[in-house]
């Protein structure tokens, strides 16, 4: 497969994906993730910067603001298939309260940057913005960076590993537990 | 404006006006009666191990420098420069010899001590660099690693203040042999809500569990028969409180290990499991029979830091005016637990608490929305209920305080109580 008709495969799955999102069809979404999926959003503070990195970009990294899953810090979410079904599960009861009514969501995906390909997997890059509105509250803006893993499926993928880095500092909005 | 306190809380605190929750008034006073006086969290010793290490805390809106000083010792200030008042240290967390004032480059030790001032050479008259260093703390005291820290230097000992809360806290912190441990950075969440109410449900409001998260926790579940059979809420001093299970003498180790109820106790490793039953299985040697067949649920210790013993964390509500919190949450582990299975534990807590949590985020809800009751017009004759269960309090004699059961509000009540003496104290009125 060519470069150009693998990255517009990737977009469409990912416009598809958003689709469903913001569709509340997260039935159909979970059809997308891979049974050992690791779906994970790491935490995000503020170090000291280190003097000995001054004049090096690796002063100002992003990487040293995140606590993710392989650190000794605390994410914000480090889930499995088995805690995502859960997710999916409560957003259609009625006493999901914190879901019901349910927000208004739109994100768009975008800056797609595939980074690695084989037959079978492919890491990926992409973006968000989301806007969130809660019934009786205020709305609300979302932006991060998606670093994916997608696993060949059919003619199509599967999300095996996700990282969300949410573009933060104190959590303001009403809850980081959506499907991002 | 003025504030009638007698009218905001009734005698036996059953009945709690909406403006308690909303009003610019009230909070300016809790301030000076409650936050200016009292002892307040700061952080753990697990975080600032080795000199020159620092993390960030609140004192209600007043930011905080928590270091280990060059002489080992255990230091908070006031992070704000005595020059023009900038914040000195501008990082979460980290290691340093010095702070550096962006504006005039002032320094400052961890400690809070004035190093140096850059200007000092084009003056004839020299500052007194001793006076002039950060706003110390007066009173910083520890517990098990618990570090809280007193704008009142004349308040009682740390100690005494907790009383009995050591003996319902040491029932989990103490039977870890190497104690306890904060996991990275506190998740530092803002909630439009009043910082009582983060308290109040972690302070005791355990039958909520089955209502507001009966999508995850149903009534009729193991979990909620369990709190039906065994659950306590016990008030060792008013504002205080320990909420738990004490299981049967007979109950299998599973049954009563600490984080069996949890998905990780359930989902976890093979390993993970092995793990809590032998924690569990020691337990008694390190905290007695009766505190070994607790399992706790949530604890507070006055005026705003929680523990839900369940999920292994700490939380504190720190206010942001009357509307507003900035509600921080670590994960706690045991410090002797393997490093891998730490990173097991520490799930325990964020998948179903914090900004994250598939649990928390209706707490959230509630506590949002309740703040939209407790600032509408019209309404004000129709005062919040709290007299579930009153005069139904007791005692248990193997735990030491006020002890109630089911859906009783005396733990509420317990807290308004302690919360309108000292907002009338303050101002010599009780
Ligand atoms: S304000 Fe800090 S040095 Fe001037
Ligand atoms: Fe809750």
């Amino acid at each position: 497969m060519s470069t150009l008709e693998l990255q517009h495969r990737v977009e469409q799955f990912y416009y598809r994906e958003a689709r469903l999102l913001d569709n509340r069809e997260y039935q159909q979404w979970f059809a997308l993730i891979h049974p050992e999926i690791s779906y994970s959003m790491p935490g995000r503070s503020n170090p000291m910067v280190d003097n000995r990195e001054r004049g090096q970009e690796s002063m100002i990294s992003v990487e040293r603001e995140l606590e993710g899953v392989e650190s000794d810090g605390l994410p914000y979410r480090d889930e499995n298939y088995a805690v995502l079904w859960v997710r999916v599960d409560r957003s259609y009861k009625m006493n999901s309260w914190a879901e019901n009514p349910p927000a208004r969501t739109r994100r768009i995906i975008g800056n797609v940057e595939i980074l690695e390909a084989s037959d079978e997997s492919l890491s990926v890059l992409s973006n968000f913005h989301l806007f969130y509105a809660r019934p009786g509250l205020k709305d609300f803006f979302y932006a991060g960076q998606r670093r994916d893993q997608l696993i060949a499926s059919g003619d199509s993928f599967q999300i095996k590993r996700r990282e969300i880095v949410m573009d933060i500092s104190t959590v303001n909005v009403p809850t980081l537990g959506i499907f991002l | 404006m003025k504030i009638d306190l007698k009218e905001l809380v009734n005698d036996d605190a059953s009945l709690i006006s909406r403006r308690v929750w909303s009003d610019q008034t009230v909070y300016e006073r809790e301030k000076r009666a409650i936050f200016a006086r009292s002892w307040l969290f700061l952080g753990h010793e697990s975080q600032i191990k080795t000199p020159g290490d620092f993390v960030q805390a609140y004192m209600c809106e007043t930011p905080i420098i928590l270091a280990r000083g060059e002489d080992g010792g255990i230091h908070a200030s006031v992070n704000s420069c005595t020059h023009r008042g900038l914040p000195v240290c501008r990082s979460d967390h980290g290691n340093t010899k010095r702070f550096v004032c962006p504006y005039h480059n002032w320094s400052y030790k961890v400690d809070g001590e004035l190093a140096t001032i850059p200007q000092e050479r084009q003056v004839k008259c020299k500052p007194n660099k001793a006076e002039l260093g950060l706003k110390k703390v007066p009173r910083v005291e520890s517990w098990r690693g618990l570090i809280f820290g007193s704008f009142n230097e004349s308040i009682e000992p740390l100690e005494d203040f907790l009383g009995d809360m050591t003996f319902y806290l040491g029932a989990w912190i103490d039977r870890f042999p190497g104690g306890i441990e904060f996991v990275g950075s506190p998740h530092r969440w803002v909630i439009d809500c009043n910082w009582k109410l983060p308290v109040e449900n972690q302070l005791g409001d355990v039958y909520h569990g089955p209502y507001l998260h009966g999508s995850l926790i149903a009534p009729d579940s193991e979990a909620g028969k369990e709190i039906d059979s065994y659950a306590y809420n016990v008030i060792p001093t008013p504002g205080h409180g320990a909420s738990f299970r004490l299981m049967p003498e007979d109950s299998p180790i599973e049954q009563v290990a600490w984080g069996f109820e949890s998905t990780v106790g359930q989902l976890g490793s093979d390993e993970l499991k092995d793990y809590l039953r032998s924690v569990q299985t020691i337990a008694e040697e390190y905290v007695g029979p009766i505190r070994a067949r607790m399992k706790g649920l949530a604890y507070g210790v006055y005026p705003n830091l929680s523990f839900l013993w369940s999920n292994a964390g700490f939380k504190v509500s720190h206010p942001r005016g009357p509307n507003k919190v900035e509600y921080w949450s670590w994960s706690v582990v045991p410090a002797d637990a393997p490093e891998h299975l730490k990173k097991q534990l520490r799930n325990n807590h964020a998948s179903f608490f914090g900004p994250g949590g598939v649990l928390e985020q209706e707490d959230a809800e509630a506590w949002m929305q309740q703040n939209l009751g407790a600032n509408i017009d019209f309404a004000d004759d129709r005062k919040f209920f709290y007299g579930l269960g009153l005069g139904e309090e007791g005692t248990h004699p193997d735990l030491p305080g006020t002890v109630t059961t089911g859906a009783n509000e005396y733990y509420a009540r317990a807290f308004f109580s302690r919360w309108r003496y000292d907002l009338l104290a303050a101002e010599g009125e009780a």
